[in-house]
């Protein structure tokens, strides 16, 4: 419980017995006060819900401490301009980084594939995510429902998304971003491109997941996303 | 907390405070005329301060006091008809 909490509880239970104090003087510009002094409480109460600054700061650290060990793996294995892409194998989502376009033989870690390293980022099923509302259900339509339940409702990490589908490409637009996440956008490691990557392999009948394009502009990210369901990618 | 988050608090406060010493001061009796201002101040300070993320209650309590704000001006229009 945190301190905007209580205080919102105690603004609203004063308001209320203002309200009462009000109705018992027969004084209804006292109960409008009540009222509207209740409507702030509820306000705070509903604020404290947001994440808080001790344990984001906390994250960021935390955050930032893992992205540069990546990073500089990434920079020994010379992969800083490679190419991204997810990989689904049985349970499990792999986030591969390479220069060739999505070697499909990698193990979770460090290794060589196609003549290039690789480095592959194993990650866990998403706990939120849709399942299609019905069988006519257009796939670009169930992956925006998914990246929006994960990004947008359980995250907070933009304001909203939208996906397009052209032939077997996803363009996807994720406008207002967090502040938190956009420090990393620069940085090989995206929350955005590995969130939308991982929620796209769970989401959409594929095998591997490519990232295509990346358009970063001030407020938003485009990620262009090319959906393939068997065979090496070259 | 998101600094968004605080700056939404003390704008939204602030103009509730006022709104409600002026209201009072003015001899204002309706009790709908107090929601509908705080609303008002709410939806003000969220369109100046534009948190950048929100949470799940957030987006109900704006939905709620969206329809609370509708059915009071509805409300009034209905009575200016009537009348």
């Amino acid at each position: 419980m945190n301190r905007l909490l209580v205080l919102g509880v105690n603004v609203v239970v004063v308001s209320v017995l203002l309200v009462v104090y009000g109705i018992l003087l027969g004084d209804s510009g006292l109960v409008g006060i009540g009222f509207s002094a209740s409507l702030l409480g509820g306000v705070l109460v509903a604020y404290s819900t947001t994440p808080r600054d001790p344990s984001v700061v906390a994250l960021l650290n935390y955050s930032n401490i893992l992205v540069d060990a990546v990073t500089s793996t990434l920079e020994d294995l010379d992969l800083l301009e490679s190419q991204v892409c997810s990989i689904k194998r049985g349970g499990v989502t792999l986030l591969v980084y390479s220069r060739t376009p999505c070697p499909l033989e990698v193990d979770p870690g460090v290794g060589f594939a196609g003549g290039s390293p690789y480095l592959a980022i194993p990650t866990t099923r998403l706990s939120t995510l849709v399942e299609s509302a019905s069988s006519s259900e257009s796939t670009s339509s169930l992956l925006e429902r998914s990246l929006a339940a994960v990004l947008v409702d359980e995250l907070s990490a933009c304001r909203s998304i939208r996906v397009e589908e052209e032939a077997d490409q996803y363009r996807v637009y994720i406008t207002g971003l967090a502040d938190v996440f956009k420090q990393y956008l620069e940085r090989p490691l995206d929350p955005y491109t590995l969130l939308v990557l991982a929620v796209s392999s769970e989401a959409l009948p594929a095998t591997y997941i490519r990232l295509v394009e990346r358009k970063i502009a001030r407020d938003s990210i485009l990620l262009v996303l090319r959906a393939e369901k068997s065979g090496a990618g070259s | 907390m998101e600094r968004g988050v605080s700056v939404l608090l003390l704008v939204y406060t602030t103009l509730v405070v006022l709104s409600v010493i002026g209201l009072y001061a003015l001899g204002e009796k309706r009790v709908d005329v107090y929601i509908s201002l705080n609303i008002l101040a709410y939806y003000v300070s969220y369109a100046v301060t534009g948190p950048a993320y929100t949470s799940r209650h957030v987006k109900i309590l704006n939905i709620v006091l969206f329809a609370v704000f509708t059915v009071i001006v509805a409300f009034r229009v209905y009575e200016v008809l009537v009348s």
